[in-house]
């Protein structure tokens, strides 16, 4: 098959914040999460979706696994409509399309072992009884955490560790795509690194398509191939990733780039940055 | 040379546990802050950066305790000075800003009045003075229309302008000290590098000495003049930025600085640090970090190196870079 595994077309999304007064008048009061965005992901596409809170990057990851239902447009998993697919709630379609959270302490039940954790998620996928706990060991290995964390409360594990379960649980239903939706931000730098090998070595070994969401630059330089720039629910600059990061267009990519921490170096172009942030940090702040 | 504004001096933390032990989470740490001086503590959670600066403000909550040194502060032992001195030094002399700025602010009362309660309880003056000054502080960290803002409440700010309004109750009475704990850690990278930023001015401008407390080296490095490196419960390395980043002794400092990513050069696989932290109560003999560093041998293991001075860098290693 040679279509976009992954297709968005046209979708908006809109959240009502008006009240009675406001409707009875009239007034639009709709804050729009999402507007009009499309794109499409190529299988084996490792994409990086980066844009500060706010810009629909979450949004966009929720409406593409179907947790959240776009107000209108549609999404396309291997040229189907999603929102056909979701008349069968625990179809198969489930399975292709996985998500691993940012916060992994709230990402896991805490009163249940890493163990069981994955092999409730073999039984979903309809692993039989007998296979799950080998099979469970396997996806832990495959996420580099040794067998002795098995019996583990999500509680007695690091963010790390935590973060890889949460990883493993995904993968355990052997998806086609896997959306990450800031996996990272909250790990200390060196656990960065190892979370975003991880992710690099999944991506060529498993062969999966994934969607890193993430505001941090240097990161979705390191792993992805095509970039993806939102700003107040819109794309603004998309292309290959090192060509964008290397020339942007866009003032707002621009600012990005020029936020990234870059150590002694970085004291000069803070001077320069901060002439370009002014206004739009402006809007932002006063909209918050 | 004149007298260090900030001076902490073997200081311990430690933490009785169920069986009445007593397990240490910071080992010892000396370094000092001059007058207006900027200066980065750097090392992964669990390193006691952040327990150390709570035990020099004297915030330390039940179970943690400081289990020994001092901490000079204005020739005086912060340590073991009354609570009620204490509390006159802390807000007015040295103030603390920290990570989550929607926890730090009280969401029932109005930004103003959060400024304000700090100016009354260090400074003798009216209300109204108190407001002035409040409103002049809010406009000196970069918010617009301060006057107005006072009567917000915090939901009503953004994250970046409630850690704003944070450091202006922190600067209000204008500290000699400013402790910033990861104060950009829950903010977008724009507004990250905007508050970077606005604590460089206010230390330029005012004079204000800042210890920056971070995990990420590269972010340290924009606005301090010298870092300390801290890694279980241990200053492992400390130096001027420059020679820090330039030419790091330890092995955890260079593989602290070289597991971020550049947006420059090629791309690969990340360097990473295997392994974690050490866990409380399970320090290694040696080395806190022989267990994860590429380079140890049998001694690192056995024999805590000793903090040895090479020009105005210190580092603590028996196999140094």
């Amino acid at each position: 098959m040679t279509g976009p595994i992954l297709s968005l077309r046209g979708i908006t999304k809109s959240y009502g914040q008006g009240n009675a007064l406001d409707r009875l008048l009239g007034r639009d009061t709709r804050f729009v999460a999402l507007d009009g965005v499309s794109l499409e992901i190529a299988r084996g596409d490792v994409v990086g979706i980066v844009g500060e809170s706010g810009s629909g990057k979450s949004t966009l990851a929720s409406i593409a696994v179907g947790l959240t239902k776009p107000t209108s447009g549609e999404v396309l998993l291997d040229g189907e409509p999603l929102s056909a697919l979701m008349r069968d709630h625990g179809g198969p379609w489930r399975r292709r399309i996985q998500m691993a959270f940012q916060d992994s302490s709230s990402a896991l039940n805490p009163r249940k072992s890493v163990s069981r954790c994955l092999t409730e998620t073999l039984a979903l996928r309809g692993v039989p009884k007998a296979e799950r706990e080998a099979e469970a060991l396997a996806m832990l290995t495959l996420v580099g955490l040794g067998a002795e964390l098995a019996p583990r409360l999500p509680h007695e594990l690091s963010g790390g560790q935590r973060q890889r379960v949460g990883l493993a649980r995904a993968l355990a239903m052997k998806p086609d795509i896997l959306i990450a939706d800031e996996p990272v931000s909250s790990l200390d730098v060196s656990l960065q690194a190892q979370v975003i090998n991880l992710l690099s070595r999944l991506t060529r070994e498993l062969g999966l398509t994934l969607l890193f969401i993430s505001h941090d630059l240097a990161l979705v330089r390191t792993l992805c191939s095509r970039i993806i720039v939102m700003r107040k629910g819109a794309i603004v600059e998309q292309g290959p990733c090192l060509d964008v990061l290397d020339h942007p267009t866009h003032t707002y990519t621009q600012l990005l780039i020029a936020a990234v921490p870059k150590g002694i170096k970085g004291r000069r172009q803070h001077a320069a940055a901060a002439q370009i942030a002014s206004p739009i940090s402006t809007a932002r702040e006063s909209a918050g | 040379m004149s007298a260090p504004l900030l001076s902490i001096e073997g200081l311990r933390v430690g933490f009785r546990n169920a069986s009445g032990g007593l397990v240490e989470a910071v080992r010892g740490i000396d370094f000092s802050v001059e007058p207006g001086e900027a200066v980065g503590v750097v090392g992964e959670s669990g390193s006691g950066k952040s327990l150390s600066m709570l035990a020099v403000m004297r915030l330390l909550g039940s179970p943690a305790r400081t289990t020994g040194g001092r901490v000079m502060f204005d020739g005086r032992d912060l340590l073991s000075i009354d609570e009620a001195r204490m509390r006159a030094i802390r807000g007015r002399d040295i103030a603390m800003v920290f990570q989550d700025p929607q926890s730090s602010l009280n969401p029932a009362l109005t930004i103003g009045r959060q400024i304000t309660d700090v100016v009354r309880a260090h400074r003798r003056v009216s209300g109204t003075e108190a407001r002035r000054i409040a409103a002049e502080t809010l406009e000196r960290v970069g918010i617009r229309d301060a006057g107005k803002r006072l009567d917000a409440y915090p939901h009503e700010f953004s994250g970046g302008m409630r850690q704003r309004a944070l450091i202006a109750m922190a600067i209000a009475c204008r500290p000699r000290l400013l402790i910033a704990d990861e104060p950009t850690t829950a903010l977008d990278v724009t507004v990250q590098a905007q508050i970077v930023d606005l604590i460089a001015e206010l230390r330029r401008d005012l004079g204000i000495a800042v210890i920056f407390i971070s995990h990420n080296l590269q972010l340290v490095a924009e606005i301090v003049d010298r870092v300390v490196v801290m890694y279980g419960g241990k200053v492992v390395e400390d130096g001027p930025v420059e020679a820090i980043e330039r030419e790091p002794r330890h092995p955890y400092t260079g593989l602290l600085q070289a597991c971020v990513p550049s947006l420059t050069g090629p791309v690969g696989p990340l360097v990473t640090i295997e392994g974690s932290p050490p866990r409380l109560g399970r320090m290694p003999q040696g080395c806190p970090f022989s267990p994860r560093c590429p380079r140890a041998e049998s001694r690192c293991e056995t024999q805590m190196p000793p903090l040895v001075v090479d020009f105005d860098q210190r580092f603590a290693c028996w196999r140094p870079l």
